[in-house]
């Protein structure tokens, strides 16, 4: 049993190189490493060699006049503590704030997030719902496409052999946006279910999500369009579009929930995060 | 990356990490490697906070850091976070506020708060330090008196 | 009158003490379980060849345990290792130990396990779907089976105005101590040494001797810390194997669970099901019968006190002229059921409380007011005809009632304020001694448990010196030694500590002040006192310094002892009453009354405690800050079994949530400040009236929690957790009628 081996590689075209160089599965990359340490601990990976990625520049983030870039090894911490995220992106804000504990933010990152696609993410919903997009670079150069197309299903993303994510781009900056999720408990828990709303200025148009339902967060339209081309929908409009959230096709039973219960929260959790992306009291008790 | 020496401090004193597998978590580095067993081996997932020490100031779970990613870094841990006011602060805090009963979820408590105090300084309310130890488990105390010892902590520190 | 500062408090903060997980030695090797890959089936084949082929690694199965023993018998009912058959998910069919964990962990991977699957027995109810009948007793599912019984249900039944029958269902839930079980063991020639983290140092010699088929002189168990226990570390559970693998390798084994481990391994409170009948004419209870399912798992012989355990509980402490019941421990595909903090009593009280509102809901009587119509009082007898003594329940509840009433002035919307209540007999088990001895400048007590958390050992022991004493809490010290020399106790469990240990250290006091009294020929009361650095024999006005009383061997010697025992107090249960199996003998009656006020979110089911008090039968307070923190830790730890923990079982015998993620335990945001009062005056049986308070404050948690939510939305639960899923469900199911409560008034 040969010890596992850690290269941390200086620059992104060294780093590609060395996974250029090695079979599939034989190697795993390290951005944060909060979820692959889990895989090492239960045995589910077994690599050879561990690539870190701590020496590229890629832990920034930055904001310009449009919206906002993160790299792909910024820990999410900076981006909670970063006073202009919670008014400019609250979605976002709420949805980094429901992973883990401040300690695991510390370490876990947008790209390590993103690039493992796990069914249960709180943030896929919220980047479907704020259209963003994914800079990839690898062997043959870099290219950019959207959260919703990089993302195929559970566990399973557009990345090419050596390629990694290097950043994520918010295109547009949408305060009129909410996350909220069904938790049992206020910390260190997992979605049973996630809405994300956001009000696009640019599209003239809300986009909806639904997360926490495997096998990924997914987008709908109809729930969106039920809500209407207004940046403040009316109380009946959100009651449709609510009920329309409802019947989501994906909302289906598994260990963490039943489906039953997930239309319940889909309908309760739409009304609410439409409400407060728009300012208006959301009548909850807790 | 080839002839850089490959260490850490650990508590002011350096570590060569030659020996250490890529693999290799920090909790085990400080427990085995280098005998400091204050700091405690929970759930090994990130999710129960027992292991946590410094690293650069900053509160990390050191059983899902791994010791080779660390190196030119310095890490404290609560054999020796006592040195520092806050620190001090904090472990008086807990230690006259009984906020421990088995004791074995305190370490991670004290280098969490520590490293939270760190963060945000003075301006840290009660109640924002108390929405950020929420990683923190304990199953002995139910939380009251630790919730006291944070209020506490907190008119220690200036 | 306030507490000392914990004598552990200062090196727990530094990480300075020595847990389970922390054991080391020079040449020690790690050990690593193998687990059956398959939850229950025929075992084909074990091949330990691929580990053995790793360098270093020694792997053990069952057939080399007589060869490690020496040829001595094991009990065969315990064998180690699973042998000809798998019985529950991930039950340990070898074992390995290597010089590193990660060469360990990879020697268990590659063990070869090849095993028949049979289909996995895990519900009760689907065992029995028309409930147990008579002839049930005997079946091979049935572990035990109790029944007792007085008067005549069935006519008091018949004749009653209102009778409410129903069915509960409860959830498994564990102990999950923030360390797993861990051990270090060394074989030295005849002598089997093992370090552990355990409550119950003798306990586990017992155990391994047992199954191991030992002498129990040849086996030396020493406590280190306890990461928490609360019922999980009462017993042996890892240190026969370890012991085994210290035997084959020739040196120290560190085995430590993994957590993953200690989740799937843990042996807890299992599923109960319950089926109550209850009649009320002219607004009292005449009758009462209750059924049980008590799901134990794979259920270990000797331990099946669990049945006639429960059954109390589920009739609560109320009084009940004719009542029959009847319990089935049932065998299924589940680790073996062990204790837990008040084993069973929080799914109990859940029970018996809801069950209780519910009646009282139906003949229109208000809930509070019911129960202190029917609550025990000192004096009465219990179903089983034990003689309730001293009994604080009765204050606790109108101090709860005060309370709650004053809460439920201005409440806002969707918030409810509910009570609950419980009672627990301390268990004194098999007892235990200790030895004191005075030099001239401490009394140092000398006893054979470990402090794991509560401060019992540590501070309550000495508490009761002092008080005897008069010595000031500083010169009093609580010594540990292993159990070659330390005096025998049966552990630290069952809220028994200060109460029946307390009882042991109290008569070894007694006896040394009446040595001391004899020697400086004084007749009257005897105090110690302290005068400047020195320790005095104080009768009266005069004086004198202990040393000069002491003889030049007990000088030489450390100091004067004495040495106390306590094994229990006697309080027959009714034995004409009793018609199948063997009931618990409560001891000792404490009681506690806890009020809650939630928030209930209609839509997604969610619940927040937003505030909650308990009041503590007491009996006599020792330790303040001790008894304060028992209560608020066990309240904790009640409002996760009622709101989200659970054990959730697969349809193919295995534990879906084996981690912190998905079983959820009460954290930092979800606990709400916590009043505690502990009401004195009703002396217990532990030294100056003391009752324990380790247990007692679990137990009326979910009963508290379900009362609240009912008051908030109306909804009459009878499962636990109450899940928000539930929660919501109910509160569905109610519109637009808005169910039994309602038309009441607020």
């Amino acid at each position: 049993m040969a010890p596992v081996e850690l290269l941390a590689p200086a620059t992104e075209a060294e780093t590609i190189a060395v996974l250029r160089s090695h079979a599939a599965g034989t190697v795993a990359v390290i951005a944060g490493g909060t979820d692959l340490l889990g895989d090492l601990e239960r045995g589910h990976a077994r690599p050879e060699l561990l690539v870190s990625l701590r020496h590229l520049p890629w832990r920034t983030h930055a904001w310009d006049a449009d919206g906002l870039t993160v790299g792909a090894t910024e820990p999410l911490r900076r981006l909670e503590t970063d006073p202009k995220l919670v008014e400019r992106l609250p979605a976002l804000h709420q949805a980094i704030a429901a992973v883990g504990s401040p300690a695991l933010r510390r370490q876990a990152s947008l790209g390590g997030n993103l690039g493992r696609a796990a069914p249960a993410s709180d943030l896929l919903p919220v980047l479907l719902a704020l259209d963003a997009e994914v800079e990839l670079v690898g062997p043959d150069g870099t290219r950019t496409m959207p959260v919703d197309r990089f993302v195929r299903t559970s566990r399973t993303t557009e990345l090419g052999p050596a390629e990694l994510v290097r950043s994520v781009r918010v295109p547009e900056l949408r305060p009129a946006s909410c996350y909220l999720w069904q938790r049992v408990r206020p910390a260190n828990d997992i979605s049973q279910i996630g809405v994300a709303v956001a009000w696009s200025a640019r599209a003239h148009a809300w986009r909806v999500s639904l997360g926490g339902v495997p096998p990924r967060a997914t987008l709908s339209a109809a729930c969106a369009g039920a809500l209407g081309a207004a940046a403040e929908p009316s109380p009946a409009a959100i009651e449709v579009a609510a009920a329309v959230l409802s019947v989501a096709p994906v909302l289906v039973s598994d260990r963490r929930a039943t489906e039953e219960h997930r239309r319940r929260l889909a309908a309760a959790l739409c009304a609410r995060a439409v409400a407060r992306a728009i300012g208006r009291p959301t009548g909850e008790v807790l | 990356m080839s002839g850089r020496s490959r260490s850490l401090t650990v508590n002011g004193r350096p570590c060569s990490l030659e020996e250490a597998p890529g693999d290799e978590r920090l909790l085990d580095t400080l427990r085995w490697r280098l005998g400091l067993r204050g700091t405690k081996e929970g759930c090994r997932s990130g999710e129960c906070g027992a292991c946590t020490v410094l690293v650069d100031g900053e509160a990390r779970l050191s059983c899902l850091t791994l010791s080779r990613e660390l190196e030119g870094c310095s890490v404290t841990t609560v054999e020796e976070v006592g040195r520092e006011p806050v620190g001090r602060a904090v472990q008086t805090a807990f230690a006259e506020e009984g906020a421990l009963q088995c004791g074995y979820c305190t370490p991670g408590f004290v280098m969490a708060l520590t490293g939270l105090l760190h963060e945000r300084g003075s301006s840290a309310s009660v109640e924002e330090l108390l929405d950020d130890l929420g990683g923190n488990l304990c199953r002995c105390t139910g939380y009251v008196a630790i919730r006291r010892a944070v209020r506490r902590a907190r008119e220690l520190v200036p | 009158m306030t507490s000392p500062t914990r004598p552990d408090a200062a090196a727990k903060v530094h990480g300075a003490v020595e847990f389970g997980t922390d054991l080391s030695a020079p040449d020690m090797w790690w050990g690593a379980l193998v687990l059956a890959p398959v939850p229950h089936g025929t075992i084909r084949a074990i091949d330990l060849e691929p580990a053995r082929a790793l360098p270093s690694v020694v792997a053990i199965g069952a057939d080399a345990v007589a060869r490690l023993v020496g040829g001595a018998k094991g009990d065969a009912e315990r064998p180690p290792f699973a042998t000809g058959e798998v019985v529950y998910p991930s039950q340990p069919v070898a074992a390995v130990a290597a010089p590193t964990l990660a060469l360990a962990r990879e020697a268990a991977r590659r063990v070869k396990v090849e095993i028949e699957p049979r289909a996995s027995v895990t519900d009760v109810e689907a065992l029995f779907p028309d409930w147990p009948g008579p002839e049930a007793a005997r079946s091979p599912h049935v572990a035990a089976h109790v029944r007792a019984r007085y008067g005549d249900v069935d006519a008091e039944l018949a004749r009653s105005e209102t009778v409410v029958a129903e069915t509960y269902r409860t959830a498994g839930v564990q102990q999950v101590p923030l360390e797993p079980h861990a051990c270090l063991a060394e074989v030295d020639g005849p002598r089997w040494k093992v370090r552990t983290s355990t409550q119950s140092p003798f306990g586990v010699r017992e155990d391994v001797a047992s199954i191991l088929g030992l002498e129990e002189g040849s086996v030396e168990v020493e406590g280190t810390w306890v990461g928490g226990g609360f019922g999980g570390k009462g017993a042996s559970l890892l240190e026969p194997y370890a012991l085994l693998l210290a035997r084959e390798a020739g040196r120290p084994v560190r085995l430590a669970l993994s957590y993953r481990e200690e989740f799937l391994l843990g042996r807890s409170t299992l599923p109960l099901v319950v089926r109550l009948e209850t009649g009320v004419l002219a607004g009292a209870i005449v009758a009462r019968r209750v059924r049980l399912l008590l799901d134990v798992g794979t259920s270990l012989p000797g331990r099946d006190f669990a049945t006639g355990y429960s059954i109390g509980f589920l009739l609560g402490p109320y009084r009940t002229p004719v009542f029959e019941v009847e319990g089935y421990a049932v065998r299924t595909n589940k680790p073996p059921f062990g204790p837990h903090r008040a084993p069973i009593a929080p799914q109990a009280a859940f029970v018996a409380e809801s069950h209780l509102v519910h009646v009282a809901r139906s003949i229109g009587v208000d809930p509070d007011a019911f129960r202190a119509a029917h609550l025990w009082k000192e004096g009465e007898t219990t179903p089983l005809g034990q003689r309730i003594g001293p009994f604080g329940l009765p204050a606790a509840l109108q101090a709860a009632r005060d309370r709650a009433a004053a809460w439920r002035a201005g409440l806002p919307a969707g918030h409810g304020v509910g009570i609950g209540l419980g009672f627990w007999s301390t268990n004194t088990g098999a007892g235990g001694e200790a030895r004191v001895r005075l030099d001239g400048r401490e009394l140092v007590i000398e006893q054979g448990e470990r402090e794991i958390g509560s401060g019992s050992v540590l501070v309550g022991l000495a508490a009761v010196a002092a008080r005897r004493t008069g010595l000031p809490h500083e010169r009093v010290r609580v010594d540990y030694a292993g159990t070659r020399t330390a005096p025998f106790d049966s552990g630290v469990y069952g809220s028994r500590t200060v109460g029946a240990l307390g009882r042991a250290v109290d008569e070894a006091c007694e006896k040394l002040l009446a040595e001391l009294a004899r020697r400086a020929g004084v007749s009257a009361a005897v105090r110690l006192a302290v005068d400047g650095e020195r320790i005095v024999l104080r009768a009266g006005a005069a004086s004198r310094p202990v040393v000069e009383l002491l003889t030049d061997e007990e000088r030489r010697g450390g100091g004067a002892t004495a040495a106390g025992r306590h094994f229990g107090v006697a309080n027959e249960i009714d034995a004409s009453r009793v018609v199948d199996g063997s009931f618990f003998a409560y001891q000792d009656f404490t009681g506690a009354a806890h009020v809650a006020e939630v928030a209930v979110d209609r839509a997604t089911g969610a619940v927040r405690v937003v505030r909650y008090a308990a009041f503590h039968d007491i009996g006599t307070v020792l330790d303040p800050a001790g008894a304060r923190a028992q209560v608020e830790g066990g309240v904790a730890m009640g409002l996760g079994a009622a709101l989200t923990e659970e054990a959730v079982w697969g349809p193919d015998g295995r534990l879906a949530n084996p981690g912190l993620l998905d079983y959820r335990l009460p954290t930092l945001g979800s606990v709400p400040p916590i009043e505690v009062v502990l009401l004195e005056g009703h002396p217990g049986a532990g030294p100056f009236g003391a009752k324990g308070i380790g247990e007692p404050p679990i137990v009326p948690v979910p009963a508290t929690i379900a009362a609240a939510v009912r008051d908030a939305v109306g909804v009459h639960l009878t499962e636990l957790p109450l899940s928000p899923e539930r929660v919501a469900r109910a509160v569905k199911a109610l519109e637009p009628s808005g169910g039994p409560d309602a038309d009441r008034p607020r």
